[in-house]
């Protein structure tokens, strides 16, 4: 394991940032670090940069416990939030100046500088200060300013959050792309979910200053360990009871029930529906158009529930009546989570 | 947009009118009165006022003052502001306070506190007699009044400046090993150069025209213990109203100076 | 379990506090202790004999009556000039502008000197107010005038930042519904710069409750009519009555705390509801 957190806490005041944070990387690998904000993450990555301090625990990076190594001796490159970039300082000045504090052969520097500035396509900007730059021009000026010093572990505190949509979705794939072809093991922060699946290669969910889950996009998204896991992903909707819908198995004690719009077959009255006997009635409350797809409020049972509905798919309208069916569900007693399958869709896999 | 906002324009020239007026009197005219009082007699009374050996003396005195409270402030002031706005501790709002203080005290209750601290009374009195300082009635008592005055007055600029610039660029630099001088030099300064040279100018200008405080720990000694403002009121209690005013009239350039200087830096700084 | 030192990535902390503290105890901290420490030796009804002596209750009443007149025109000329400086163009604005500061610039001996000058029974000013039997020089309008001078620069800067950043579009609004330019200024605008004016009158209050060298030559010194408290504990000191002066010096300290604390509850307020509002 490359960099190793064990039995780390640290609190602010009445504030318990970190309880007891337990987790490794392996070498190489591109890690998510994702929740809510306030759950804790960005303490993680300072803590492993030594720009705090962890009450107790220890962090060991490449074998070595570093808690007593000061930040700027632990070989690792930072990207900061808001990119701190220095900004009396031009794109060469910016990126050269690790090295320089280094002491580095001034040829030595002026070549890495260059090499980083074509690497993240900064060419012909070096004589330019920060102000002058774009959005994405600064997060890549960051990134080759924490690069320059060759660090062994490169940390990013929401690297996209200030960059504006549009941007973003380019640089996701180019930074993916960059730390895969620099082999270089990367920690990053952030609070969005699609960023986390789409760029990391393992998700490590943070709450309240626990570690929820670790492991890889699709097994995060898929699995749940947690209850809240369980609800962080998608859109989900939360319903009290959900034996209201038919054919679920009835297990005691749980207090909730997650749906996400994929778990939901919609159907006009007039649909074929394989279900039927299964499917109860809705009422669709309201249609938002999405893009790709049709996002629907459904009233049935009393509660809401957020659906999905293909553009190729028959119109529906608001007040309409439909059925729905719930292929599978989450639920939830205090923070354990289990995965329910319809009944019906077991016994019709078995019919056939 | 702007059309719908229009004033009358006797409104508009009525109020400018008051202002000029007003600060005409209050404040042009007392400069008029001191140059052309200054140059009533002539070139040669005019010079001879300044030239005389105790306004020489006042002049070098107040320089002396002014310079040592520049420097002390400006020094104080980079570690205050350093030391308030890079880092988090308890205590901070209680120095922030105490900074304040030498600014909202009475200049003659400073006097008062420094003659309580260094005079004939204090228990500290015997200790400076035997090592053959004297504070009160001397330079040295002049120069600590000064820098009392104006003690605040360079961290005061520095530290807003710095609050809204934050921390993440000095811990970048200190992330890829750079040291605290470094730091300083590099990142820091460039933000701070404007506000600390304004700093500078405001200190400046109210160590060279400190009158209450220093005017108690001076003891009014002609040619030793006598600066600018001092050296102007016993002139004026003379009824030596030309020497005075000359006197006066160099203050009154530096003061101007220090104006003129201060809109440059300001417009410069906002650019 | 192991308690660890927290480790400060910025580098600096202890030396600058440690130079922040040492020239704060020196400079600060170590004078107020020996004002506190002298007063401690003082006896209650010592104080209480200073404070009310028949002398030192007129030289406070001639304090505060002067500093609150001169403030208060300082309000009222202050927002004018403020106003003009935002809101109007003309020519010599910029001159006006950097003009407001020459009571920060100018020692206020020169001010008091030039000012006393002008307006004695012969001088310029006070001729011409003399004939009408009105004397300045000398008398507590002199102490006023030399007042309004020192605390002309407190008003303006208050008001004028926050009347730039004042919204144009609330003005725009009230336009709109027809409101007339008073109302819309009483209604409107008032309302918006009445903290910051409070800000400003209230730091020209400290300052001149506890100026002394502009008012010194103006105002002539004449006990129970003319002298102020500052004054006062100057002469005390003079005669080496070390406890008069620092009773008088801790009223005017108190005073001048009250003031900073209520000014600074009439800001914490009002970024309370600027705040709030957005």
């Amino acid at each position: 394991m490359y960099v190793e957190l064990k039995n780390i806490n640290k609190t602010y005041g009445d504030y318990k940032a970190s309880d007891n944070i337990n987790f490794s990387i392996e070498k190489g690998k591109l890690i998510g670090l994702l929740g809510p904000s306030g759950s804790g993450k960005t303490t993680i990555l300072r803590m492993i940069a030594g720009l705090e301090t962890p009450d107790s625990g220890d962090i060991i990076i490449d074998g070595e416990i570093v808690n007593n190594i000061p930040a700027s001796k632990r070989g690792i490159g930072f990207v900061f939030q808001n990119y701190a970039l220095f900004r009396y300082m031009t794109v060469y000045d910016n990126i050269a100046f690790g090295l320089k504090v280094q002491k580095a052969d001034k040829k030595y520097i002026d070549d890495k500088v260059n090499e980083l500035m074509k690497l993240t396509a900064l060419e012909g900007l070096g004589k330019r200060y920060p102000s002058q730059l774009s959005g994405g021009q600064r997060q890549r000026v960051a990134f080759a300013r924490a690069l320059a010093p060759n660090p062994h572990l490169l940390l990013l505190d929401e690297p996209f959050a200030a960059i504006d949509a549009k941007v973003r979705q380019e640089l996701r794939s180019w930074l993916k792309e960059m730390i895969e072809k620099l082999g270089i093991t990367s920690i990053f922060v952030t609070h969005d979910q699609d960023e986390a699946i789409e760029v990391a290669d393992e998700i490590i969910i943070t709450n309240k200053g626990r570690i929820e889950q670790k492991g890889s996009p699709v097994n995060v998204y898929q699995n749940p360990e947690t209850s809240f896991v369980a609800s962080f992903f998608g859109q989900p909707s939360t319903i009290d009871d959900y034996m209201s819908f038919h054919s679920f198995e009835d297990v005691s004690g749980i207090e909730k029930a997650i749906i996400r719009p994929e778990f939901v077959k919609v159907s006009k009255k007039d649909e074929v529906q394989r279900f039927k006997s299964s499917a109860s009635e809705g009422v669709i409350e309201s249609i938002a158009f999405r893009g790709a797809n049709i996002e629907l409020k459904i009233k049935v049972n009393d509660t809401h529930i957020i659906a999905k509905r293909g553009l190729d798919e028959k119109e529906v309208h608001v007040g309409e009546k439909v059925d729905i069916f719930i292929y599978r569900l989450f639920v939830t007693k205090g923070n354990e989570v289990r995965l329910l399958e319809n009944k019906s869709l077991v016994d019709d896999s078995l019919v056939i | 947009m702007d059309g719908k906002r229009k004033e009358s324009s006797l409104v508009k020239w009525l109020l400018i009118d008051i202002s000029a007026l007003f600060l005409g009197v209050m404040l042009l005219l007392p400069l008029g009165i001191v140059i052309w009082q200054s140059f009533k007699q002539g070139i040669a009374v005019y010079m001879k006022a300044v030239t005389d050996k105790y306004t020489v003396s006042a002049v070098l005195l107040t320089i002396e003052a002014t310079v040592t409270a520049v420097i002390v402030n400006t020094v104080f002031g980079l570690f205050a502001a350093w030391c308030i706005t890079k880092f988090k501790f308890k205590g901070k709002k209680l120095i922030s306070t105490l900074i304040d203080i030498p600014v909202t005290v009475s200049p003659v209750i400073a006097g008062l506190m420094f003659m309580l601290l260094y005079g004939k009374q204090s228990a500290l009195y015997p200790y400076l007699q035997k090592m053959h300082i004297s504070v009160v009635f001397a330079v040295p008592g002049i120069i600590i009044a000064t820098v009392f005055v104006t003690f605040p007055f360079i961290s005061r600029e520095l530290i807003p400046v710095l609050e809204t610039h934050g921390t993440d660029e000095e811990e970048a630099a200190a992330l890829m090993g750079a040291g605290g001088f470094t730091i300083f030099r590099k990142v820091t300064f460039p933000h701070i150069k404007w506000a600390l040279l304004y700093g500078i100018v405001l200190c400046t200008a109210r160590a060279m025209g400190e009158f209450g405080a220093v005017s108690i720990l001076s003891g009014h000694l002609r040619g030793k213990t006598n600066t600018l403002p001092l050296h102007i009121e016993i002139l004026f209690n003379e009824f030596q109203y030309v020497p005075a005013f000359a006197v006066s009239s160099i203050l009154v350039a530096m003061a101007v100076m220090i104006l003129v200087l201060r809109s440059v830096i300001e417009a410069v700084a906002r650019r | 379990m192991r308690k660890k030192k927290n480790k400060r990535v910025i580098p600096g902390f202890g030396i600058s506090l440690g130079v922040t503290l040492t020239m704060l105890g020196f400079m600060v901290i170590i004078p107020m202790a020996a004002l506190i420490i002298y007063t401690s030796k003082m006896s209650f009804s010592e104080f209480v004999n200073v404070i009310t002596g028949k002398r030192v209750l007129s030289a406070f009443y001639v304090s505060i009556i002067t500093a609150f007149t001169a403030s208060l025109i300082n309000a009222v000329m202050g927002l004018i000039i403020a106003w003009v400086l935002v809101r109007y163009n003309f020519p010599g604005k910029r001159i006006m502008d950097g003009m407001i500061e020459l009571p920060f610039a100018l020692p206020t001996a020169v001010a008091g000197m030039a000012l006393t000058y002008l307006t004695t029974d012969n001088g310029v000013i006070g001729s011409f107010f003399s004939k009408f039997g009105i004397h300045i020089a000398y008398t507590r309008i002199g102490i006023t005038v030399a007042l309004i001078f020192v605390g002309i620069p407190f008003v303006v800067r208050s008001v004028q930042p926050v009347l730039e950043k004042l919204d144009g579009s609330y003005e725009e609004a009230a336009d709109v519904l027809g409101a007339k330019r008073m109302t819309i200024f009483f209604k409107i605008i008032f309302p918006e710069l009445k903290p910051a004016l409070f800000t400003g009158f209230g730091l020209a209050f400290g300052r001149c409750l506890g100026e002394y060298g502009s008012v010194v030559f103006i105002a002539g010194n004449k006990p129970y009519y003319t002298e102020i408290a500052p004054l006062v504990i100057m002469s005390r000191l003079q005669e080496f009555d070390y406890t008069a002066a620092t009773s008088i010096a801790l009223v005017m300290l108190v005073i001048s705390f009250v003031i900073l604390f209520i000014n600074s509850m009439i800001q914490a307020r009002n970024t309370r509801i600027v705040t709030g509002r957005q």
